[in-house]
This record gives C-alpha cells, structure tokens and sequence, in this order.
C-alpha cells in the first residue's frame, strides 16, 4: 500500500501542552513519521503543524489516538477529517 | 498592468507563483499576495485612485488580478460617516462610522472579498464556486455568481437565522445546511474544495479573497480626505478584515498617499465567541478555539483561521480588543439606528458596544479620531431585535383614534416619540 501525507494542526489544551502526547503516539506507532514543521506553545495552550507520513490506516489511527489523547486535530488543508 | 509580484509565507517568506494555493509547502503557513511597490511610486497616487471607478476597483493596482475587473462592478465605495450625534452621546471628538450594512449588492463588507475572489475564479478558469458562510458570504456569492453566469455551491450552519437563508436561495445557489456550527462547515469546505476542485472562496482562494477587505480601509483613508483613523475598531469573525484594514493602512503610507499617524486597530468580538479578544487580554499570542453561543451569529467563529494575525496586528499597532454580551450587543444596534438611522445586525452592535468599552476604559481616547467599522445590515436579522420594542397601537381608521394616540405620546415620551432637536 502507498503511503500518505497528512498536514496537521495540533492543539494542545488544558494542560495537554504539558505531556507527551506527540512521544506517546510516536512509540505506539513507530511506521508513521512525525515532520514537525512549526510549533509554539504558550502558558495554557500549544500549537504545532505536523506532516504525519505512513500508511492511510496507520496514520488515521495514529490521528485518532492523538484525539483519543485530548489533542485537537485540524486538518491544514483538505484532505484528513479528525473530529477534534 | 498589474503590480503583483508572488504569493508569500506570511512566517518564512517563501514565495510561490499566482495559483490557486492558501499554504507555504515548509511550514503550513498561510501564504498571501505580495506586491512590487516600488514599481508602484509615481504610478499608483490619489489622482490616479480619484480617476478610477466609483467602486471598490479604484483600488484595482492594489489588487490581485491580472485583466479586467468581471466581478463587483457596483461593489465598495461605502459611506464614511462623520457620526456626531453618536460622538455626542460617546462623548468623544471625531467619529466616524465605515457603513458597508450599504454596500452593493448584498449589504455586507463580503461583497468587496467576493469580488475580488470571483474575478480571481474566473482568472484561474474555475466554473463552480462555494463558500463556508454564516450567512453574508452566502449571500454574497450567491448573487456575485449569478451575475457572472458561475454555478455555486454554498455551505452554512443549520440553524442560521431564516433571514440570511431566503437572502442566498433567492439567487439560485445550491445551498447546503450542516448540522454543526461554522467551524463544522469550513472544515467540510476544505475537504470539498481539495475532491471537487472548485473555489472556495474563503479556503482555496483565501489569499485573493481576503485581499478584496483591504478596500474597506483604503476607501477610509481616501474618504477621510486621504488621512488615517487614528483608532479603528473592526468586528473580528475569521480574522480576514481586522489584518487587512491594517494592511490597506500600511500600504497607502507606504505608497505615500497618507502620512503616518500610528493607526490603532482594536479586534471586537461577543463574549459568546472572543477568543481572539481572549488572547489579547491575556498577553497570548496563541488563541484557544471555543464553541460560539452568541446572537452575533455572522461573527460567530471559534476558531478564526487568521486569529493568530488578529492578534499580532492588533498588538503590533499598539491597539487593543474588547467583548460585548449579547444585551450591550442590542442596545448598540439601537443605539447607532437611534443617532444615526444606521440598522446594523448584531456584529455591527457588538463592534459599536466594543468602541464604547474601549472608550469608557481610556484605551480609545475621546479627543483622537475614531472610526466604527459596520460590516452588515440589520433588515437581514430583524428576529434579534423582535422582542426589543413596544407594541405598536391598532386603530381603527379615525382621526378621533389617532388623536387619542398623539395624546398618549405627549404623556408619556417613548421611543416612537419625535427626538427633540439637539442642541449645542
């Protein structure tokens, strides 16, 4: 199977800015990539625009457990729909 | 001849051709047009913005196309409006009202972007255009698509006031309601611009539209008789008009049509939906998107896709923000009809209940000149103000009974009543 490109917003609430969600999803899944290509994190809030690179099930699960873990993912463009 | 140069990343400056693109390929930031000013000194000057039409295209050189404006022929050149009986009540020197609740031919600022946007579609060869709309951007492009013989597509919020529905479906767009609030549908918008290759306005074309808003502040300085507000409170919904009144300031000092007086932007926003407001009065940068609960439906965004601009612009012009609750929202709308026969929905109330807080806190001072931005009209949205009078007396068709009615008035005054006149 081909592998996909997703741009991604990331954001990081309510004290998600302080834990490692983005570590967390790298080690459970390890063949997707994470290409952090902006980032800026404030007292309470953090963003970050991410090129997730894998498989299409793979990166939309590794989407899905970002959510999981309370990060907001937006879409940067069309495309990839994770309701955040 | 046209001055554009380049799209450019709004945060690492790469630049790309004139295409159809809204994001920089490095780092997923925005990308807008940038112009070759220089090569505009001599050439682009009051005399020659003067001579042109009486429509936002005077300002064509300022602007993102190459030919012959197609779109919004008839679109801009809004009332600037020296507001003194509002002054006086504000207690304030100068101030003006921008009224674009007049403009052509959908009474809301949407119908400068639409232009600019829709010329720009048919630049680009696109036969199907859309948006994702609270209600005026449908309208716009509804009735801007119509004229141009383009099919549209236009997407809104299920539970829009019925007002702002009739006024799109009267010009035969494909209207689709989404069960979800705006953020819900420009999301959707963005995944229907990338399957079905069609321009939406404000996702696939966001550069070129959000440039069309840059007429709002260049026809304020040039009706001003080419000077600058010093303080300038703008209604903040995506976060296209706030940056681009900026923008147009800074252009026209650049180009030396104006001098340089510092110009204050202030972002209004309702407390039901401010979060952009939010992070200014919190020293952020970064905004937290919130789910809108507000009567100001046209600017309720929760997460403005150029609130981060908002922010840097406002504070980058040393300007501030403030936020209005749905009651101070209606008593301005009634306000600015009661003093200046101005019916703005409530967006144009919470921009006028923000100007006043920021008056009433000392960070507008009353003695520098101020201009209110008014971005809709009010005849679309009448359900908002329906509890908000007094029922008016049925009588039967006798002088006697209307007599008994002036009676009443002369005894007790109401807001039917003749004003008296305003005295120094």
């Amino acid at each position: 199977m081909d592998k996909i490109k997703r741009k991604c917003w990331l954001t990081f609430e309510s004290g998600r800015q302080n834990e490692p969600c983005l570590w967390k999803t790298a080690t459970k899944f390890p063949d997707v990539s994470f290409d952090i290509r902006q980032a800026s994190v404030q007292k309470d809030i953090g963003v970050m625009a991410v090129l997730f690179t894998g498989k299409p099930d793979r990166v939309e699960e590794a989407l899905r457990y970002l959510v999981e873990l309370g990060v907001k993912v937006d879409p940067v463009e069309g495309g990839s729909l994770v309701a955040g | 001849m046209s001055f554009v140069h380049s799209l450019q990343c709004k945060e690492c400056g790469t630049q790309y051709p004139i295409e159809p693109r809204t994001i920089c390929d490095n780092d997923f930031g925005p990308v807008e047009v940038a112009y070759d000013y220089e090569a505009m000194r001599g050439k682009v000057t009051r005399a020659s913005i003067e001579s042109g039409p009486r429509s936002l295209w005077r300002y064509r050189d300022l602007l993102p196309i190459e030919g012959e404006p197609r779109v919004g022929l008839r679109s801009g050149m809004t009332p600037l409006i020296k507001a003194d009986n509002l002054a006086k009540e504000l207690g304030v020197r100068e101030l003006y009202v921008k009224d674009d609740s007049a403009n052509y031919p959908t009474f809301s600022y949407k119908d400068r972007v639409v232009a600019v946007a829709l010329t720009k579609a048919l630049e680009f060869g696109f036969d199907t255009v859309g948006c994702a709309s609270t209600g005026n951007l449908a309208h716009s492009v509804a009735a801007h698509a119509a004229a141009a013989g383009l099919r549209s597509f236009v997407m809104i919020p299920h539970d829009l006031e019925e007002g702002k529905v009739v006024g799109s479906l009267v010009f035969g767009p494909r209207m689709v309601k989404i069960k979800g609030n705006y953020d819900d549908v420009n999301r959707l918008c963005s995944q229907i611009a990338d399957k079905y290759n069609w321009a939406i306005v404000n996702v696939n074309l966001r550069p070129f539209y959000t440039e069309g808003a840059k007429t709002h502040g260049f026809e304020i300085g040039e009706q001003l008789g080419w000077r600058l507000p010093r303080h300038t409170v703008v209604p903040v919904a995506g976060g296209t008009l706030l940056p681009k009144v900026y923008k147009a300031y800074q252009e026209l000092i650049t180009l030396g049509l104006v001098d340089d007086n510092e110009p204050r932007v202030y972002a209004a926003q309702a407390q039901g939906c401010n979060p952009v407001v939010d992070a200014i009065e919190r020293g952020l940068n970064l905004f937290k998107p919130q789910k809108p609960h507000t009567i100001a439906k046209s600017i309720a965004i929760g997460n403005p896709a150029d609130g981060y601009y908002v922010v840097n612009d406002v504070n980058q012009s040393g300007g501030y923000g403030a936020s209005a609750s749905d009651g101070e929202i209606l008593d301005a709308v009634k306000l600015l009809a009661r003093t200046e026969g101005i019916f703005t929905e409530p967006a144009g109330g919470t921009t006028l209940a923000c100007a006043m807080k920021l008056i009433e806190s000392g960070r507008i001072p009353r003695d520098e000149t101020i201009c209110v931005c008014i971005t809709g009209n009010g005849l679309k949205t009448v359900e908002v103000m329906q509890d908000q009078f007094a029922q008016s007396p049925v009588i039967d068709a006798k002088l006697a009974e209307f007599d008994k009615i002036v009676q009443q008035i002369a005894e007790v005054p109401s807001g039917g009543s003749p004003r008296p006149p305003v005295t120094a």
